[in-house]
């Protein structure tokens, strides 16, 4: 999704933006056996010690460049199969079995990077040099508290990630591509739209329209970007209001993206277990059918379908959402010139 | 060449539901449907129409509560 190939900030954005941090996969993809993970412009590999302790490293052997994801896990550090080189969670060679007391050992060689885990799913801080303490992963509420209850459902469609950003922050495209689900058949077909600000982002919502169809989309950035929506559920969806998304969406490669959504509802109790068992038993098909409406029409659009549009009303999230990135872009290019300087 | 993409409907149950569990989803969402939204209220809805209760034939809201907190862990 180049808006024009030699654009530096679009450069920036393909790849995510840096000092960030981004979900990266569902907590069960990782055990102690090191897994590999491309994302971000680069690949990361990730392991876990048998106390489940978590780590990361870019997945390059500072030797040769070989996947450290094809050597062996020893707690906090990895033997890298192709010569035994060891390198520990922080990046610190520890040992180098073919040449003992050489000046690689010691170094601090290879990029380390800080994880989390939360709300079912590996967070990681995309950090543009290596840091110690990173800044606190703040989640939204609905993913912390007590009185909602969630499901991650984790998907990697074809297309550039910015495209699943654009397709949220485009609450009117239910009241068509989801007229058929079970649950956004209602609601008018025209609306003006109106932005408001919050303390943490903003929100792109239908004016005189809320808890009717997709009526609105919060976009916030709290050192993780995300997205919030509410979808009101059908009656057979029982007590327990709207049905909350959040969703959170990260760069695999120029034309992959990972989409994390968390499925949330305010229930409590036995609605909390009956909402749980319904979901397990049926809802979750259901709303993977909708969600597969949107992959469908995302995964056919051409890379460059964003360099001949027509954008009307509907669109202004879409537009406010672009600029801003690209503002954060810019910013993170003219941070990067200074400390060059 | 590019590696499978991860494409799963299934994340959250952990097996296939039975007979009975799809039974009783069905029965639950037509409560819902009817604008029974209380406990007493499903479980007099699940009397008059079923699945009858595992433990004991009779739903009350003990049982419902014990029961749907066994599925929504288990299945
Ligand atoms: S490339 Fe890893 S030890 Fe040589
Ligand atoms: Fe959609």
């Amino acid at each position: 999704m180049r808006t024009n190939a030699n654009d530096p900030v679009d450069a920036v954005l393909a790849v995510g933006l840096k000092d960030l941090w981004y979900p990266m996969c569902p907590s069960s993809f990782v055990a102690e056996r090191p897994v590999s993970l491309r994302r971000l412009g680069r690949k990361f590999v990730l392991w876990r010690e048998a106390s489940g302790v978590l780590h990361a490293l870019e997945d390059h052997c500072p030797h040769r460049g070989a996947p450290l994801s094809l050597g062996i896990a020893l707690g906090d550090r990895i033997a890298c199969g192709y010569h035994g080189v060891q390198v520990r969670a922080d990046g610190v060679v520890m040992s180098v079995p073919g040449s003992p007391g050489c000046k690689l050992e010691g170094a601090k060689a290879t990029r380390s990077y800080h994880v989390r885990e939360a709300a079912g799913a590996i967070f990681l801080y995309n950090s543009s040099v290596d840091i110690t303490d990173p800044p606190p992963l703040n989640l939204p509420t609905e993913l912390t508290d007590d009185v909602h209850s969630h499901f991650l459902c984790y998907t990697e469609w074809k297309g550039d990630y910015r495209y699943v950003l654009d397709n949220v922050m485009d609450p009117m495209h239910g009241t068509f591509l989801h007229k058929q689900s079970h649950s956004m058949a209602e609601g008018d077909s025209t609306a003006a739209f109106r932005v408001r600000e919050t303390d943490t982002g903003f929100v792109f919502e239908k004016e005189g329209q809320r808890g009717v169809n997709f009526d609105w989309t919060e976009w916030a950035d709290t050192g993780l970007h995300w997205m919030r929506l509410e979808i009101p559920y059908p009656k057979t969806g029982g007590p327990g209001g709207n049905f909350i998304i959040i969703g959170s969406y990260t760069p695999i490669s120029e034309n992959v993206s990972a989409v994390f959504h968390w499925r949330c509802r305010k229930v409590d109790g036995w609605q909390r277990d009956t909402w749980r068992f319904l979901y397990q038993n049926r809802l979750e098909a259901r709303h993977w059918a909708v969600l597969e409406q949107d992959r469908a029409i995302l995964e056919m659009m051409e890379p460059d379908a964003n360099q001949r549009e027509m954008l009307y009303q509907h669109d202004m999230g879409i537009v406010r959402l672009r600029r801003h990135l690209r503002n954060l872009a810019k910013a993170q290019l003219e941070a990067g010139a200074e400390k060059a300087a | 060449m590019m590696q499978e993409l991860y494409l799963n409907p299934h994340q959250a149950r952990r097996r296939q539901p039975t007979a009975y569990e799809d039974l009783l989803g069905d029965s639950i969402e037509r409560a819902y449907a009817a604008g029974v939204h209380d406990l007493a209220g499903l479980v007099a809805h699940l009397n008059r129409t079923g699945p009858n209760c595992p433990a004991g034939g009779v739903w009350t809201e003990d049982s419902y509560r014990a029961e749907i907190a066994r599925l929504a862990a288990e299945c």
